[in-house]
């Protein structure tokens, strides 16, 4: 489980969160929307124990994120906003660069390698160099990197973003299949009907605080509005 | 696996899969010792290059006795035919030498004879050969002219009222151990050439290719991903300085210099006490480079700033080279001034204190894990994971 309550934080002159709170539960699909520059982005770095807040807390299966960095990053598997993989690493490289990272034992490594290249459909190029991957082959190296450690909890950055419409239908499906495992997905997104479909929650940030928050119908009712899109724009316009 | 050594790792591995950089990093320990041998020949055989010259000459019968005065000096004197100012233009001879038609007649009424030398002023390699011929006329010149003088019942000491007695206190030895001191230069350059690759990939590298952010989530501590990194580029780094260092003396031991009479002898003991001494510097060198990766947003940034970088081991060696001084203890503990002082008096066959050996690798080793210190700090801040 996902917790995040009274997130503030500044960079500088700007105020990027200003009071955020949501929780993203296990088995559960949790959709952050927002425009961009909202705060998706720094709300789930400070998830990923990168960014501290300047007020309010994040926690992490009840582990603190701020107190206790290391112990609630090992319970997320993040693909984060930047894709970078390292040109001259096969994708298998990068599983093991990241499995090992989480002291995932060698001796069951490869086989939860070869779960993940079967899951993802990546067999064919899992021992090629990255370099020159498709921007839908680079994403599933990240997301098999994202999960080699069985994470209970997993936080997407836009993960369909610049992916065709088979690499994009294969992601919805691995969210889908992430929520069968009881697992707590938080993903944003811009794509619309990608959130309505997938989210059982749904949470609109718009500029730095959550202007609404609930299931899609729960969303389309306050905003008294039939299309969700059109909800959407409501609501981030009446901020 | 501790995170240390799969950090460690992974940087190995995409190192050695860096083909180019791998290239760029290794070429420099091979270059080096050629260099070496290159110069040390050269200066072998311009020290005795004067006296082994031939001189060319023009009019060798109109001078019998000075020829033969020349040829009892060793001088080898051959017949020149043709335009001798053209020869020397054409760079065909270094200098040749004009006997006037004249010269035996004019020496038996006791007149000045002038003997033409046709030198090129611009070539620095003919001027040894020119001025050791200068020299010997000189000395022809007056000898000549104390048989005269005592033949007219004169005092030869009248001519030498004030001598210039030049005391040259470099041996040949030294002005070749002068040239010693590029070693060091080399092995010190090549800690910073062979570890570049990884230590900016690493670092400037990981933040360009926005690798970093992912890297970042993972559960472990930055310091342990920054001593990992560091530990890889420094053992490229130290690689590469033994590979030098023992290229240099393998170059070295095949050049002749006991022709000018220097006595170059490295043992094996030497040899491993000079790579203690010296490899923590690769160490220091990659933190150095490490840091400097770390501000630069791209690969290309950081090569520039690290180009000045590896200027830094010219100082010490400069500063050597120009006020060349007595070593005293403390200079052991400055890092790269006190490495390129031990390396120049091991090679030198100076005697060294074994206390040097220790105070030099301690103070690199000792910085170098200083400014790592810095480089972990640096990796805390948020600022790093933007591009």
């Amino acid at each position: 489980m996902i917790e995040v309550n009274a997130l503030a934080k500044s960079f500088g002159d700007v105020q990027a969160l200003s009071d955020v709170t949501f929780r993203a539960e296990n088995g559960q699909i949790t959709g952050l929307l927002g425009p961009n520059g909202a705060g998706k982005s720094t709300s789930l770095r400070v998830l990923y124990g990168l960014v501290k807040p300047d007020a309010g807390s994040a926690t992490i299966d009840g582990v603190d994120v701020i107190a206790d960095p290391r112990a609630a990053q090992s319970k997320i598997g993040v693909l984060p906003d930047n894709q970078g993989l390292y040109v001259r690493l096969t994708a298998r490289d990068h599983i093991y660069y990241f499995g090992r990272l989480h002291g995932i034992d060698e001796n069951v490594l490869e086989s939860k390698t070869n779960e993940l290249i079967k899951l993802l459909d990546m067999a064919s190029i899992a021992d090629r160099r990255v370099d020159g991957f498709s921007q839908g082959e680079k994403t599933k190296v990240c997301l098999a990197r994202a999960l080699i450690h069985d994470p209970p909890n997993v936080m997407l950055d836009e993960p369909t973003n610049g992916l065709d419409v088979m690499t994009a239908r294969a992601v919805r499906d691995l969210i889908v299949e992430l929520k069968r495992r009881d697992i707590a997905v938080l993903f944003s997104s811009h794509v619309m009907h990608e959130v309505a479909r997938l989210c059982d929650q749904i949470v609109i940030i718009s500029d730095g605080r959550v202007v609404a928050q609930g299931t899609t119908d729960e969303i389309r009712s306050q905003a008294s509005e039939q299309n969700l899109e059109e909800a959407f724009i409501k609501l981030v316009e009446a901020v | 696996m501790h995170p240390i050594r799969v950090v460690l790792g992974k940087e190995l591995l995409d190192g050695r899969r860096d083909r180019r950089a791998l290239m760029s990093a290794f070429i420099f320990p091979f270059l080096a010792p050629i260099l070496v041998y290159a110069m040390m020949t050269a200066m072998v055989n311009l020290s005795s290059q004067a006296q082994k010259t031939i001189i060319p000459m023009v009019g060798i019968e109109h001078a019998p006795h000075l020829i033969a005065w020349l040829k009892e000096q060793n001088v080898s004197i051959e017949a020149f035919k043709g335009d001798p100012q053209a020869a020397v233009r054409d760079k065909k001879k270094d200098l040749v030498v004009i006997i006037p038609q004249d010269y035996e007649q004019r020496m038996a009424n006791a007149k000045p004879v002038a003997i033409e030398l046709v030198s090129d002023g611009s070539r620095t390699d003919a001027r040894p050969a020119v001025s050791h011929f200068q020299g010997l006329i000189r000395r022809y010149n007056n000898n000549l002219a104390s048989l005269r003088l005592i033949a007219r019942g004169v005092a030869p000491e009248v001519m030498s009222i004030v001598v210039v007695e030049g005391i040259d206190v470099a041996s040949k030895q030294q002005r070749a151990a002068a040239a010693l001191n590029f070693i060091p230069l080399y092995i010190i350059l090549a800690a910073f050439v062979s570890g570049m690759g990884i230590a900016v990939d690493s670092t400037a590298g990981e933040r360009e290719r926005k690798t970093i952010e992912p890297l970042l989530i993972n559960p472990i501590e930055r310091h342990d991903i920054v001593i990992g990194k560091w530990l890889a580029a420094s053992l490229f780094s130290c690689l590469g300085m033994v590979l030098t260092l023992v290229l240099c003396v393998l170059a070295m031991s095949q050049v002749p210099l006991e022709e000018i009479g220097l006595n170059f002898h490295v043992t094996s003991n030497q040899i491993v006490l000079m790579i203690i001494a010296t490899l923590p510097l690769g160490f220091l060198a990659s933190s150095m480079q490490m840091l400097l990766g770390i501000f630069a947003k791209s690969f290309k940034d950081a090569q520039s700033y690290i180009g000045i970088l590896t200027m830094l081991p010219m100082l010490p060696f400069l500063y050597l080279t120009f006020s060349p001084i007595a070593s005293q203890d403390w200079m052991y503990l400055v890092p790269l001034l006190g490495q390129q002082i031990l390396l120049s008096e091991v090679l030198g066959a100076k005697a060294v204190p074994l206390i040097a050996y220790f105070y030099s690798a301690v103070s690199g080793l000792v910085a170098g894990l200083g400014l790592v210190m810095i480089t972990a700090r640096l990796f805390q801040k948020e600022t790093i994971i933007r591009g």
